[in-house]
C-alpha cells in the first residue's frame, strides 16, 4: 500500500479511536460506578450483548492498527534503507495480527467459552 | 569532519534528535510528546490486552474465568494501579487532542494564508490557532485526568 494510503489510514484510524476510546471510558466511569463497571458480572453481560462485544472488537482493531502503524511512521523515520524499511512492515503486520488475534481470543472465548 | 560531514550528522540525529531542549518551540515539543505518548499509549494497550485476557482465564484459559479477574483486580485495583490509570488518561487524552489539531493541520484547515517574509520573519502561514489548539488539547488532558482521579479514588478512602 502506498505511504500516502497509510497516512490516511492513521488518520481515519485516529478518528474512529477517539470515538471509541470515548464511548469505552464513558462506559466504565460515566453510566456505571468504576467498581461497579469492573466487575466480572457486568464484564460478562458486555462480552455477551453482541453489540458491545463488536464494539469491542472494532475498538481492538481500530486501536492497534493505528498504534502500530506510528511506531512503523517513527522507525521509518527512524533510519532509511530498503531492508530495514521491509523489516519494520513486515514486523508491523505480524505485530497486528498477534495482538489482534490475542485479543480477539478474549472476546470470542467471554462469548462462547465454557469457563 | 568538514562542516557539511557536521550538517549531515546533525540532521542524521533521527529520533534522539527529539530529545535535543536545543532550538524546540511549542509545536515541536507537541510533536516530540505525540510520538513519546502515541508509543506509551500502545505499551499499555498491549499490557491492558494481557490484564483483560485473564477474564478468560489467562493465556491458558478456555473461558470466563471469576477466580482469573479476581486474580487481576488483586494486582492491579490499588492506589498504585489507579495512578498509572489516571497518567493513562492525561496522555490519552493530550495525544488524542493533539492528533485532531495534527489532522486538522495536514487537511491545510488551521492554516492562515502564506505571504511575503518580513521582519520579524515569523511564518504568518502558521498563525497562532495551532498554538491555542496546543494549548487547549494540555487544557482537556488536564481535565479529564482530574476526572479519571475522581472516579477511580471515589470510594477507595
Amino acid at each position: 500500500m502506498k505511504e500516502s494510503r497509510l497516512m490516511l489510514l492513521q488518520y481515519a484510524t485516529a478518528i474512529v479511536a477517539v470515538v471509541l476510546v470515548s464511548v469505552h471510558l464513558i462506559m466504565q466511569g460515566v453510566i456505571l460506578p468504576y467498581t461497579k463497571a469492573i466487575s466480572f458480572s457486568n464484564i460478562l453481560s458486555i462480552y455477551q450483548n453482541g453489540f458491545y462485544a463488536v464494539f469491542l472488537e472494532a475498538l481492538l482493531v481500530v486501536v492497534l492498527v493505528h498504534g502500530f502503524n506510528g511506531v512503523r511512521i517513527i522507525l521509518h523515520e527512524w533510519r532509511q534503507s530498503a531492508p530495514w524499511s521491509r523489516w519494520v512492515d513486515i514486523g508491523t503486520i505480524l505485530a497486528i495480527v498477534a495482538s489482534v488475534g490475542y485479543g480477539t481470543r478474549t472476546v470470542v472465548l467471554a462469548i462462547f467459552g465454557g469457563g | 569532519m568538514g562542516s557539511e560531514g557536521l550538517e549531515a550528522a546533525k540532521n542524521k540525529r533521527g529520533i534522539w534528535g527529539w530529545l535535543n531542549p536545543a532550538h524546540m518551540n511549542l509545536e515541536r515539543w507537541a510533536y516530540v510528546f505525540q510520538r513519546v505518548t502515541g508509543v506509551a499509549i500502545l505499551l499499555y494497550v498491549l499490557g491492558h490486552l494481557g490484564d483483560t485476557s485473564f477474564f478468560v482465564g489467562g493465556p491458558t484459559g478456555s473461558g470466563p474465568s471469576p477466580s482469573g479477574w479476581d486474580f487481576i483486580g488483586r494486582i492491579f485495583e490499588n492506589s498504585f494501579g489507579h495512578l498509572i490509570l489516571v497518567i493513562v488518561v492525561l496522555v490519552l487524552f493530550f495525544h488524542g487532542m493533539n492528533g485532531i489539531r495534527l489532522i486538522l493541520a495536514e487537511f491545510g484547515l488551521i492554516f492562515k494564508k502564506p505571504g511575503a517574509i518580513e521582519y520579524p520573519y515569523r511564518s504568518k502561514s502558521l498563525g497562532s490557532g495551532q498554538k491555542y489548539l496546543i494549548w487547549v488539547g494540555i487544557a482537556v488532558a488536564i481535565l479529564a485526568a482530574m476526572w479519571a482521579f475522581l472516579v477511580l479514588f471515589e470510594g477507595m478512602g
